[in-house]
């Protein structure tokens, strides 16, 4: 990190109707570092940085880069002032060739005469595809052809190869595998080597304190301290996110004997399932009064076991059963058994994002309200479980589209308590999720355990696996391939020494 | 953090402007404001009692039909064929009415829902586009009229007829319908369904909602409505012609879209639409015709309205496209 000062950020400030999303924050980010940025969810770190990188307008308050005052009016636009921006959810767009997705908005570098040149657009794709060592992606290839890590990658290189002077990352690290993290942080370190800057926000404390220089902290807006990274731990940074000790009671300390306790009921059982493509004859059972982890690399298939079990994979063979018979085979039979499901695609699976936190929460529960619903109670029902939840909201009548991530889990997490289910198939549960959220989330996992409900976490943080798990399924290549029970001796190793 | 949802709460209640608000009253400011206009351009004579009975008793079968459309849009969906579909389902009420009432009736609102079923099939079971399905149905169902009324217009009965004059009635049979349909979306689970199919598929599927026969069902249900209002067709005009339901499909999507219906469907749905947007079309339409505009500069006046009702209330947020 050099002492040039880069960009200075003085007074930003937001305010969405009544919430006030960031409050006066005054921040520097210098030449050659990777700045942190962390917070709980909704304490306004993506606004601050969407009011930078042009894809929100700003409150009030100035960017200053470089000497220059800046004031991107969309994300384009901001590429050409030199900040970039990486972010959580997909940002390429279907139906677009990965070229054309390359340089979307910017179409104008290929224009003459007022006329596209396709050819030396996919030509100069091709030529940054193969330097960023994509040789395998096809610039002509319709971006669909490929999986959402690599488009996040094709993301990545969209964001960077025109040398951005300020790269945004928000949250990208949570939706890829350990191969394109690993990428991603190759490009942090060569932004940073040029003598840019990288602004990093992640909720992974490890991955922060490894990797960043300096860190902020945003709390509920404010802007709290910046720190050096080298003179704090993860307590330290957790203590100063929530504004309080987090305790040791984040995971579960009890440990049970397995050997002489006796294990509850089979609430759920898949017997040689297979889906073309992800799962190859998998059987399992998930016990009354158990958490169960599944574990694995991002494509071992881990993730359709959720969607298997909840009857909504396409082409599945093979039986899910519950422990008195009943088959399992479609997502109505599934729900109609009390059997809950968070996919890991929150925002299409999970919720209906361009509707109202009520009928979020409403939904699945509406059958058992009787045929005349009346809207009164629909509203109390779900104001009833969004404040069982503490989700943090305007009011019930509110669009998910406008809560932050963890919010939208909690969102997610009040529909299945409303409908009392007593199977829980919960997928990447604290993905991208702040550490005061996850807190909650495994209080409340821990305590549907002893009420006897059934959990399964497919998660790829490992971690969360051991800390909350009586028992770990491995996944490699479509099939289980080790089980592992819940003990203090547990590491990290010995799980991943089962998935590769 | 409950002191931060009471926080919230109390922001709300100060909370006084809200987009979406005004955009919801939208609809009923544009209806005044149609009438008002025309009723000044037309020197009053829009409203006399006379021309307005008029103005009412021309809406009776596009305000029942649009009640089946408005279920299907808030699916996100579309429905071209309600024109033709109306056309052959009161073709066959006519023809039926020779013989008997009840089997006028019953055959008109099948003939609707058979059309309505296989349009669905096609959309779901055949995954094409609702609007591609339905506009080639109304292709296929045109030619049918045509062929069978190219000797001569298929007449109803007397009895029918004789009672296009009992306006009551057809108004009280047009408010029956509307209370119904007002019920069962209201204090049923169908109306949130429908609108969290319009809001998104998948989630609406994860949430346990079975999106197929729902649509299905919904197309049905639609052709049979647009039967019904077949059979209110055939009592007002009494014989069909290769032209019966010209347009009908038009006037239904421009009469939603000035109700403030979102083109995508979703959320921002309201039934209301059905009324205010009837009305207005039917107000507008009529005020152009008084005021004697010529057929095509009357398209071209609907036209622009339609686009600009369309660019204020589409859900460019959600990013949809029509299913
Ligand atoms: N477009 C929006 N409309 C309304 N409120 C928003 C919008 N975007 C964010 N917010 C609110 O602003 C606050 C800060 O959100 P955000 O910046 O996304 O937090 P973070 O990225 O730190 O999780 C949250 O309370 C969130 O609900
Ligand atoms: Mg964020």
């Amino acid at each position: 990190m050099s002492d040039k000062l880069l960009l200075h950020a003085e007074k930003i400030d937001k305010k969405f109707g009544p919430t006030h999303a960031v409050k006066e924050v005054s921040l520097d980010f210098y030449a050659g570092e990777i700045h942190a940025l962390i917070g709980e969810n909704g304490s306004g770190k993506s606004t601050f940085t969407n009011m930078l990188t042009g894809i929100l307008p700003i409150g009030s308050g100035t960017f200053t880069l470089d000497g220059e005052q800046i004031a991107p009016k969309n994300q384009v636009d901001g590429n050409h002032h030199g900040v970039a921006v990486i972010v959580q959810e997909l940002g390429t767009l279907n139906g677009l060739t990965v070229a054309e997705n390359l340089f979307l908005g910017d179409e104008g570098r290929f224009m003459k005469h007022g006329i596209k040149n396709t050819a030396a657009m996919n030509k100069k794709a091709q030529e940054l595809l193969d330097g960023f060592g994509l040789e395998k992606v096809r610039a002509t290839a319709p971006i669909e052809n490929y999986n959402f890590e690599e488009r996040k990658i094709i993301e990545i290189l969209k964001s960077t190869w025109f040398d951005p002077k300020i790269l945004v990352v928000d949250e990208t690290t949570t939706a890829l595998s350990q191969d394109g993290r690993d990428k991603l942080f190759e490009v942090m370190r060569d932004v940073r080597a040029k003598g840019h800057c990288v602004i990093f926000i992640s909720h992974d404390m490890a991955e922060v304190l490894s990797m960043s220089d300096r860190i902020s902290i945003l709390r509920d807006g404010d802007f709290i301290t910046t720190i050096n990274a080298s003179d704090v731990d993860e307590d330290k940074l957790k203590t100063l996110m929530v504004g309080r000790e987090m305790g040791d009671n984040y995971y579960r300390t009890d440990y049970p004997n397995y050997a002489t306790e006796p294990q509850g009921e089979i609430a759920i059982m898949m017997q040689n399932v297979s889906v073309p493509g992800s799962l190859n004859d998998v059987s399992l059972e998930l016990h009354k009064g158990e958490i169960l982890g599944i574990g694995g690399l991002s494509e071992c298939g881990m993730h359709e076991v959720g969607k298997a079990m909840f009857g909504a994979s396409y082409d599945r063979t093979g039986t899910v059963q519950l422990g008195d018979g009943t088959p399992i085979d479609s997502i109505n039979t599934a729900i109609s058994n009390s059997i809950a499901y968070a996919s890991k695609d929150r925002d299409n699976e999970s919720l209906l994002i361009n509707d109202t936190i009520q009928d979020n929460i409403t939904l699945p529960s509406m059958r058992d309200m009787g045929f005349i619903l009346k809207q009164k109670d629909l509203k109390a029902f779900a104001k009833k479980y969004a404040d069982i939840m503490s989700t943090k909201m305007v009011g019930v009548d509110q669009y998910v589209s406008a809560l932050s991530g963890g919010n939208k889990q909690k969102v997610v997490l009040a529909r299945w308590l409303g409908k009392q289910s007593d199977i829980l198939l919960l997928d990447s549960p604290t993905r991208g999720i702040d550490i005061g959220v996850k807190a909650d989330i495994y209080q409340l996992l821990a305590e549907m355990r002893n009420q006897d409900k059934a959990i399964l976490i497919i998660s790829e943080e490992i971690m969360e696996l051991i800390g909350m798990c009586d028992r770990i399924l491995v996944m490699k290549d479509g099939k289980i391939n080790g089980q592992l029970f819940r003990s203090p001796e547990l590491t990290e190793q010995d799980i991943i020494a089962k998935m590769i | 953090m409950a002191s931060t949802n009471t926080k919230a709460v109390a922001e709300t209640q100060e909370k006084k402007f809200d987009w979406h608000q005004i955009k919801s009253l939208l609809p009923i400011i544009s209806f005044v404001a149609i009438v008002a206009i025309f009723a000044i351009l037309t020197r009053g004579a829009l409203i006399t009692p006379r021309n307005i009975t008029l103005i009412i008793s021309g809406g009776f079968t596009l305000m029942i039909a649009t009640v089946g459309v408005y279920m299907i849009m808030s699916m996100g969906c579309l429905d071209f064929s309600q024109g033709s579909m109306m056309g052959l389902s009161c073709a066959v009420v006519c023809f039926l009415s020779q013989y008997n009432p009840i089997l006028a009736i019953v055959g008109g609102m099948a003939t609707g829902a058979l059309i309505g079923l296989i349009n669905a099939i096609f959309h779901v079971k055949g995954q094409v586009q609702s609007f591609v399905v339905t506009m080639c149905m109304m292709f296929l169902l045109r030619g049918v009229i045509a062929y069978i009324t190219t000797a001569s217009p298929v007449y109803a009965a007397s009895y029918l007829t004789a009672l296009a004059t009992n306006t009551p009635l057809l108004i009280g049979i047009v408010v029956a319908v509307l209370v119904i349909a007002y019920l069962v979306l209201h204090f049923t689970a169908l109306g949130s369904n429908l609108k969290a199919i319009g809001a998104s598929e998948t989630g609406a599927r994860f949430a346990g909602i079975n999106v197929q026969r729902t649509k299905i069902i919904i197309y049905v249900v639609a052709g049979a409505i647009t039967g019904f209002a077949a059979l209110i067709n055939a009592i007002r005009i009494g014989s069909v012609t290769s032209q019966a339901g010209n347009m009908l499909e038009t006037q239904i999507l421009i009469a939603l879209v000035l109700g403030g219906m979102p083109i995508n469907g979703g959320a921002r749905s309201r039934f209301s639409s059905v009324v205010t947007g009837v009305l207005s079309y039917l107000v507008l339409q009529r005020g152009l015709v008084m005021l004697g505009f010529t057929t095509e500069i009357q398209q071209l006046i609907l036209g622009i309205v339609f686009v600009i009702m369309v660019a204020v209330f589409s859900e460019r947020a959600a990013n949809q496209v029509i299913k």
